[in-house]
């Protein structure tokens, strides 16, 4: 099994697609930790509302494709609310009453699901043009996870040029810099603040509706996720780009590796690689203010 | 440093004489639930002085919980060691981890600090979980308790063990006291104050930190004996993340840096759980609800509360005089 090469490739190909999903999960999570020094452990919960409301779109419309592009929207309307009722009276908490409060998020949330979804999993079909399968030396690899790896590179690559390529990316960049030297220099960084939050759950929701076909949907699922997602976030150094990237590969591949060349240790190994990061370097790998 | 104030005695006092009393007079579900809370009460005053006091805001306390209380069974069952002596050791164990990860954790702040010690409760979480040679995810059944039969205690008996779990509460508040109002102790909220003098001053404060790490551990070690003893079974859920969260919400409604507070957290925040969950099935949500709402009005919990009104009262009891 190890001396053939398709066998290799496609634990690359599945490891690439775990860190997608994580890349998706964290990057909202260090930019908005970046900007507004606020932590969100609900970030997990909003990834299971995108999942949610992509069963219900599918159910209601039959079609994924919609389901894909709406519950997106449908949670970043969810974050725009929690942002007005909740998270900008939050941010000058510092960080206990930012956990507490986030943390009281995901039971609210757990029961929400509950209540409109039932304590049970669902399933998604994958969309008929993704269901079949490529073949790829010499194995069958299922499309709709390439079609994930994809969506996540071209996430990244739109993130990237945002970010570093245009003026909106260059306010939010002077936003996590510096923020009161920001709005001195007359950046809206409230406003500023807000986007790049609904953005955030926007891509959460994005991870939720795209990972449904892939996981059973339940409402534990954002909690199970929320842990991976904050260490790839530790481990890359809060606030960047670069940090979220490095950190969803280095603990997708760990995860994915470890699985299947040493399933005893391969959950350990994730977090063994959180204490050496901090031991190492307590900032993180690519910090975003150094 | 810790004043054993006139409402941190009188509190401590009721709650005690509280506990003892209702362990005879309740029903036996009664009986089970002060045995819970007796028991997070313990491991809420062992994360006060760890992040109320010395200012270490751990998220990874359930972890010692658990390896308390699996270190006990697994001696107690497989060992067939006596319960003080698998206790003891139980204790010391967690301890000593708490040693170690108090000195790698305390290298970090803030966000960090809560993160890593996230992260490392999570991973001894995944261990437990995940290794079959302990019982996996299904756990462990058949721990026996302490044998006090020698001086005439049945431990068996729901309304003696209750109220001996209360007891030990009031052991390990008497402990913390005295361990606050040592010099030990006064060093500890001097860092938490300003860390910079500290320093200063010459104090080496890794090691102070992985001290009171060590502590916090130890005693919520012995937590997990008592728990593991309490319930005779053990599981991973001991260790779940979801466990070192609600013991900090405990601690902040309670009140932050008052250690009788959390105390009476313990018992308002589980007797609540199972008031709401007897109504409705949704319990986590007006528990979640709740929470939220006691932080966004802010104060400093259950305490923070008593301690205004007892301030209220003597500035009415004495016209002109309002700073007491």
């Amino acid at each position: 099994m190890f001396a053939d090469p398709g066998f290799w490739i496609v634990q690359l190909l599945n490891g690439l697609q775990f860190s997608m999903l994580l890349f998706l999960l964290s990057v909202g999570l260090t930019v908005i930790f970046g900007l507004m020094n606020f932590v969100n452990l609900a970030h997990g919960s909003l990834y299971a509302l995108g999942a949610f409301v992509g069963w219900s779109w599918v159910n209601v419309s039959g079609s994924y494709w919609l389901a894909f592009f709406l519950a997106p929207v449908c949670v970043a309307a969810v974050g725009a609310l929690l942002y007005v009722t909740l998270i900008d009276r939050m941010r000058a908490a510092g960080p206990l009453n930012q956990v507490l409060v986030t943390f009281g998020l995901i039971f609210v949330f757990l029961d929400v699901f509950r209540y409109f979804w039932g304590d049970f999993t669902l399933g998604v079909d994958k969309p008929a043009l993704l269901a079949g399968g490529f073949e790829i030396a010499g194995q069958i690899y299922p499309a709709y996870r390439l079609f994930i790896i994809a969506l996540g590179l071209l996430v990244l690559a739109g993130l990237w040029v945002v970010l570093e390529r245009t003026n909106v990316g260059a306010t939010i960049r002077a936003g996590v810099d510096n923020s009161e030297m920001a709005s001195c220099l007359g950046i809206n960084v409230e406003k500023v603040f807000f986007i790049v939050f609904c953005v955030g759950c926007a891509l959460a929701g994005l991870a939720g509706v795209v990972a449904a076909p892939l996981f059973s949907v339940s409402p534990g699922m954002g909690i199970e996720l929320l842990i991976p997602t904050l260490i790839v976030v530790v481990i890359g150094g809060l606030g960047s780009l670069k940090g979220a990237i490095a950190g969803s590969l280095l603990v997708g591949m760990l995860q994915t590796f470890g699985q299947v060349l040493a399933p005893q240790l391969a959950s350990m190994l994730v977090y063994l690689l959180l204490a050496a990061t901090l031991i190492m370097r307590p900032q993180g790998l690519f910090p975003a203010r150094a | 440093m810790l004043r054993l104030d006139g409402l941190r005695l009188v509190l401590a006092i009721v709650l005690f004489a509280g506990g003892c009393g209702y362990a005879f007079t309740s029903d036996f579900f009664g009986k089970e639930l002060l045995a819970e809370i007796a028991i997070f009460a313990i491991l809420a005053m062992s994360l006060d002085f760890l992040a109320g006091f010395a200012g270490m805001v751990s998220l990874g306390h359930a972890a010692f919980y658990g390896a308390g209380a699996y270190i006990y069974a697994l001696l107690s069952i497989w060992q067939d060691w006596g319960a003080p002596m698998a206790m003891l050791a139980a204790t010391l164990f967690c301890g000593g981890a708490g040693w170690v990860i108090g000195a790698v954790t305390s290298r970090t702040q803030g966000i960090f600090f809560i993160m890593a010690t996230l992260a490392f409760g999570q991973m001894a979480y995944v261990y437990v979980f995940e290794n079959r040679a302990i019982g996996g995810d299904d756990g462990m059944s058949g721990v026996p308790r302490l044998d006090l039969s020698g001086i005439g205690i049945d431990l068996n008996d729901p309304s003696i063990f209750a109220c001996f779990l209360v007891v030990m509460a009031g052991l390990v508040f008497v402990l913390f006291v005295w361990l606050l109002r040592s010099g030990f102790g006064r060093a500890l909220v001097g860092m938490h104050r300003n860390e910079a003098r500290m320093r200063a001053l010459g104090l080496p404060l890794i090691r102070y930190k992985a001290a009171a790490f060590a502590v916090a551990g130890a005693v919520a070690g012995f937590a997990g004996t008592l728990g593991a003893q309490h319930s005779m079974f053990v599981s991973p859920d001991y260790l779940h993340w979801t466990n070192s969260g609600l013991v900090l919400v405990i601690v902040i409604l309670g009140g932050l840096e008052s250690l009788i507070g959390p105390a009476l957290g313990a018992a308002v925040v589980i007797a609540l759980k199972h008031e709401i969950s007897t109504h409705t099935e949704h319990w986590a949500f007006f528990v979640g609800l709740f929470l939220i709402v006691a932080v966004l009005a802010g104060g400093k919990g259950l305490y923070g509360l008593l301690a205004s009104v007892r301030d209220w009262a003597a500035a009415k009891r004495q016209p002109g005089g309002g700073d007491a």
